[in-house]
């Protein structure tokens, strides 16, 4: 056997536990390591815990209990929060800032030098095609302009680890394209990638490895064939049917073949 | 077996390693933030309390000083410019902050902040500092718009900074605590105009203190704004109605409170985070 290195995961859940104020439980010890160099997906429904998750993380929420680990590190150190890009779910970006200055402001925060997130900053507005809108305020631009800077400002820093909360929700055809073109480009040149969706086509297509979660629990993970193979269905969109199912998540009245074809229909691009 | 290494991304060098600029470059970053909304919006930030302030020193001042013989030996008209400078200082350094960081966790770009590597003291400071800055400039053009009219003198220029910088320090610091706390832009609100503006014009802005009857002048000096008004007018004119240094004392000990409670705030994540 040759020599081997084990290199520590992009991201390691331990026992993550998290609890809201009002007693609602997210997330219960739940366990989840993701490779380095992985393109990993999170696919569940509204109320999974896939935002707690990646809110955890990113030290967005307080956890009540688990260990979470970036390439080996505390999340709690500063320093481990430099090996993250988060671009969120909902468009958060500061209404006072025009399109460069979101980008150096971010760059900033994250401890970039001047010069050198000045020129960074150049390279992602070219790449995503936001030059010509440099000195745009956020709130001015359209709503696929403000979903392509909020993911430039998530590579701004050039995380190793990027997280993706619905990069695509309310995104025209095109630039969902251009999106997955990227993301795939990025993710060849070893950034590893979480992200989730609601779009099963999009895990399909994008993801190496697939978690289904509801109710703050694992309820399997594998790559896309290996889900179809360990539920014995065709497609994602029946795996995620009787996962769903078999956690209890049906809904009485929903027969499981209303379920099965709702769910194939949202691999033309409507939402599981 | 064989197995392809890849190497872990490290972290950052240990900030000892690096210059003290490039251990701060998030602080710097964030502060630059604040004070570009202050300037941005610099109609409403800068000229709109200036503009208030002025009027008050035209208006009491020069129509009512004539009429008003001086208090403490002082103009009138001189009298009243530390107490609006110091009421338009803490009353812009309170709200900046209290609007900045609602206005960031309302639209949750304070998130981009509290996912970066910048440690949580320097957030707070980063925060406080805008209306520190917001602050400063008022209080800056205000006295050059008044000299002209007025002549205000510089007494205790050690004393008059000290408490510029805990007055800053106190106010600044609540605009944030409120900031977190804050529900709605009522909260923010409420706290100006039904705490600040008030104990402004009650803690001598107008007056001097001791010119009250018993038991009003006691009451007055439980009215934190009546210490601080107090030690920067003694730092202009270098009349007070209390010792300068129990002043200052007060002060400081405020001060310490409004750091204590917001670094809590910061480092616990407490309202911040859900």
């Amino acid at each position: 056997m040759d020599h081997a290195t084990t290199s520590p995961p992009a991201l390691e859940l331990r026992r993550l536990t998290k609890r809201y104020d009002d007693g609602f439980l997210a997330l219960e010890g739940f366990d989840l390591t993701v490779p380095a160099g992985e393109f990993f997906g999170l696919l569940g429904p509204n109320g999974a815990g896939k935002t707690t998750l990646i809110s955890a993380v990113c030290n967005l929420i307080r956890t009540t209990d688990g260990e979470i680990r970036i390439f080996g590190h505390d999340h709690r150190v500063p320093g481990a929060r430099r090996l993250i890009g988060l671009a969120e779910q909902d468009i958060n970006l500061d209404r006072f800032l025009n399109v460069e200055e979101t980008l150096l402001y971010h760059g900033g925060y994250y401890g970039m030098e001047r010069a050198h997130a000045k020129r960074r900053a150049k390279e992602m507005m070219e790449i995503f095609d936001l030059s010509s809108k440099a000195q745009t305020r956020a709130p001015m631009l359209s709503g696929g302009m403000r979903r392509r800077l909020l993911i430039a400002r998530a590579l701004m820093h050039e995380p190793p680890l990027l997280i993706l909360d619905e990069p695509t929700a309310g995104v025209d055809f095109e630039l969902r394209l251009d999106l997955w073109q990227y993301i795939r480009r990025l993710h060849g040149e070893g950034t590893t990638v979480l992200l989730t969706t609601h779009y099963l086509e999009e895990a399909e297509e994008l993801c190496n490895e697939i978690a289904l979660i509801r109710g703050g629990r694992l309820l399997a993970r594998d790559s896309a064939d290996g889900l179809r193979a360990h539920y014995g269905v065709g497609t994602l969109a029946d795996v995620y049917v009787k996962a769903m199912a078999e956690s209890g998540g049906r809904r009485p009245w929903t027969r499981s073949e209303d379920l099965a074809q709702g769910a194939r229909s949202s691999r033309d691009g409507a939402t599981a | 077996m064989s197995v392809v290494e890849q190497q872990s991304p490290a972290l950052p060098e240990p900030a000892e390693a690096r210059g003290l600029r490039d251990r701060h470059r998030g602080l710097i970053a964030l502060t630059g933030r604040e004070v570009a909304r202050v300037m941005k919006l610099w109609q409403q930030t800068i000229a709109a309390p200036v503009i208030s302030s002025f009027l008050f020193i035209l208006v009491f001042g020069l129509s009512l000083g004539s009429r008003i013989s001086g208090i403490a030996g002082v103009d009138y008209d001189v009298f009243i410019v530390p107490g609006l400078v110091t009421m338009a200082m803490v009353q812009a350094a309170y709200s900046n902050n209290s609007s900045s960081v609602f206005q960031a966790r309302f639209d949750r770009y304070i998130n981009d902040v509290l996912a970066s590597p910048m440690k949580s003291w320097e957030v707070n400071l980063g925060l406080s500092l805008g209306g520190a800055v917001r602050a400063l400039i008022i209080a800056l053009v205000l006295v050059l718009l008044a000299l002209p009219i007025v002549d205000v003198p510089v007494h205790d220029p050690l004393v008059l900074a000290l408490a510029v910088v805990l007055a800053l320090t106190i106010f600044s610091s609540l605009g944030v605590i409120v900031g977190v706390y804050a529900q709605s832009w009522d909260h923010a609100s409420f706290v100006q105009n039904i705490v600040i503006v008030p104990l402004s014009f009650l803690g001598g802005t107008f007056y001097s203190v001791e010119t009250l009857p018993s038991p009003w002048q006691e009451i007055s000096h439980v009215n934190p704004l009546f210490f601080v008004i107090d030690a920067i007018r003694h730092g202009f004119l270098g009349v007070s109605d209390v010792n300068v240094w129990l002043s200052l004392g007060v002060m400081a000990v405020l001060a310490a409170v409004m750091i204590a409670w917001s670094s809590w705030l910061f480092a616990t994540g407490k309202k911040l985070k859900a």
